[in-house]
């Protein structure tokens, strides 16, 4: 749960406990073949973004640069829309009524750093970048990964 | 690129989608919009908040003046359509100005319906919310109003009760069904919303029908069938809205309740296209085409359109009925149809608003079909998503006796492929 409490740092959230991400559990299967997962969720930044079609004032919107979608905060009325249109459950409501939800970390990555929760992750499961370069990333960690072992047996 | 006549005909959300659509998906030929509105588009749905004072007027209008100019549009506004013929492919604008199209797109949304009572129609205390014009008449009504008769408990109706109480108006809000919200809500869950706006002062009669308006200088007379009056010097009438499509009279357009579409936006004829609240497409729940009038679905549908017409084959599978509205504290949601009957029908809620979010959920055969939310909203992005997919809940919660908790729904759904 590092990434939620990066992100409530990140973004002043210490408030009410809300963050930006949330964490599902996911517990399948029983013994011997339980199995263990978790689900690290916050706005995907669709391409085709519903919120951005049904928002009725035109406050969030989708930055040219890099495809990141943001939300004019003068301009939210705090129509709650967006809560309906989102599958993932992405918006949040803070005190002010109006919807805030991930913004990528923008001004961090526009002085080149990570988002806060990709920084913090331990295990490295996080990760950024658009689709390509982050399945390239998964190719060359599978590959990594099987190509080790046979390194070890047979030798450089 | 196609350089064929585009008309628009109509000036809200699916329109403006429309004309955007088209000019994005490369299409360089004249576009032409009619409208009997004077200038730039006004979105119904922010109404409410300027009327609570919490945005200007301007704010209203979400697409700007300018909108028009950039995307190279010739306007024809202030000028209503008298006649549409699709066989010679030409609109006849009010004063008799002709204009010809190749392709044609009818989005001229809906406007209030009043009910047939004698006298509400003439009334100068009886005022709808649809306009931009209306939304100033009302305004100025509000301002000097000390009692206000809402017909009709819609979601309009109770958004407007909350204004006017909000500004020490006192309300009374009738519906000539037997609870609140009657399309959006199930009964348990009106009763719910009923009793919680009861506490907060707002005089409730349902089953009520208004049968004349006695009309006088500073308020008027309200009396129902059975004998009851009231008293008010402002009536908001909030029974829901008709599409705008006189103007198709004589002609041969497949019509039921709204101009029917395909999944394309497509009319029965040939180069007629409608979108937006005018056009009734696909309930992706019912299978059945109906009118779903939300502003995002008619932006979606104008888009649909707008692309089709510049030539491309795009396609928008539908939509269901959802609303989430805000009112005397709480949030309130409606997706599907809570009020679904059959004969595999399982309906679970939990009862008491005090202990925190209330949820109801209508299952037909174990798919969930309607669901009404108070508060806790949360999961509802995710619950439209399982409505739409039709996703079989018994298969995971087993016969489905108890309600789900919030965290089984959680888990449930993250672990449904997107």
């Amino acid at each position: 749960m590092a990434c939620v409490v990066a992100c409530q740092d990140e973004n002043d959230l210490y408030g009410d406990g809300q963050s930006f991400i949330h964490v599902t559990r996911l517990e399948k299967g029983n013994h011997p073949s339980a199995s263990l997962a978790f689900i690290s969720l916050a706005c995907l930044h669709c391409g085709d973004a519903p919120c951005l079609m049904v928002c009725p004032t035109g406050a969030i919107y989708k930055r040219d640069k890099n495809g990141i979608v943001d939300v004019h905060q003068d301009l939210c009325v705090g129509c709650h829309s967006c809560a309906l249109a989102c599958p993932f459950g992405a918006p949040r409501y803070l005190e002010d009524g109006k919807m805030s939800k991930c913004h990528f970390c923008v001004a961090r990555l526009e002085r080149g750093l990570e988002p806060a929760c990709v920084r913090v992750c331990p295990t490295r499961a996080m990760g950024f970048g658009t689709m390509d370069s982050l399945s390239r990333q998964k190719v060359e960690k599978a590959s990594t990964f099987i190509l080790e072992p046979l390194m070890k047996i047979a030798g450089p | 690129m196609s350089a064929s006549n585009l008309l628009v005909i109509g000036n809200g959300g699916a329109a403006i989608h429309a004309v955007q659509a088209a000019r994005t998906a490369g299409h360089s030929g004249p576009i032409h919009m009619v409208s009997d509105t004077p200038g730039r588009a006004f979105n119904p749905m922010l109404s409410p908040y300027y009327l609570a004072g919490k945005i200007h007027f301007d704010d209203c209008f979400p697409f700007g003046e300018g909108f028009y100019k950039g995307y190279d549009i010739t306007c024809h506004f202030g000028s209503p359509v008298e006649v549409l013929n699709p066989n010679n492919r030409e609109v006849v604008l009010s004063g008799g100005k002709k204009l010809l199209y190749d392709k044609c797109l009818v989005a001229t949304g809906a406007r209030p319906i009043f009910p047939s009572a004698s006298g509400l129609r003439s009334s100068r205390h009886a005022f709808t919310l649809r306009t931009a014009e209306e939304t100033i008449l009302l305004h100025e009504a509000m301002t000097k109003a000390k009692s206000a008769l809402i017909l009709g408990a819609s979601l309009v109706g109770v958004k407007l009760a909350e204004i006017l109480d909000q500004r020490g108006v006192k309300v009374t809000l009738v519906d000539i069904a037997d609870q609140i919200l009657p399309h959006a809500a199930h009964p348990d869950c009106a009763a719910l919303l009923q009793n919680h706006l009861t506490q907060k002062g707002v005089e409730i009669h349902l089953g009520w029908t208004l049968e004349w308006v006695e009309e006088h200088e500073q308020e008027a007379y309200f009396h129902f069938q059975g004998g009851e009056t009231l008293k008010a010097d402002l009536c908001l009438v909030c029974i829901g809205v008709r599409p705008n499509l006189d103007f198709l009279n004589g002609s041969d357009v497949e019509v039921d309740q709204g101009i029917l579409v395909d999944h394309r936006m497509c009319t029965s004829l040939e180069g007629l296209y409608a979108a937006g609240d005018v056009s009734q497409g696909r309930n992706l729940l019912s299978g059945k085409k109906e009118i779903i009038g939300l502003w995002g679905n008619a932006c979606y549908q104008g888009r649909t359109a707008g692309l089709n017409m510049a030539g491309q084959r795009t396609t928008y599978p539908g939509a269901i009925p959802d609303h989430i509205s805000t009112f005397f504290g709480l949030a309130f949601v409606h997706l599907g149809n809570p009020n679904h009957r059959g004969n595999d029908v399982t309906i679970l809620s939990n009862h008491d608003l005090s202990q925190g979010p209330y949820r109801l959920m209508v299952f037909d055969r174990g798919i969930l079909v309607g669901s009404n939310l108070i508060n806790g909203f949360e999961n509802a992005g995710s619950l439209k998503k399982a409505m739409i997919r039709k996703l079989n809940w018994s298969e995971h919660f087993g016969s489905l006796k108890n309600l789900p908790s919030d965290q089984d729904i959680e888990r449930f759904l993250a672990d449904i492929p997107f």
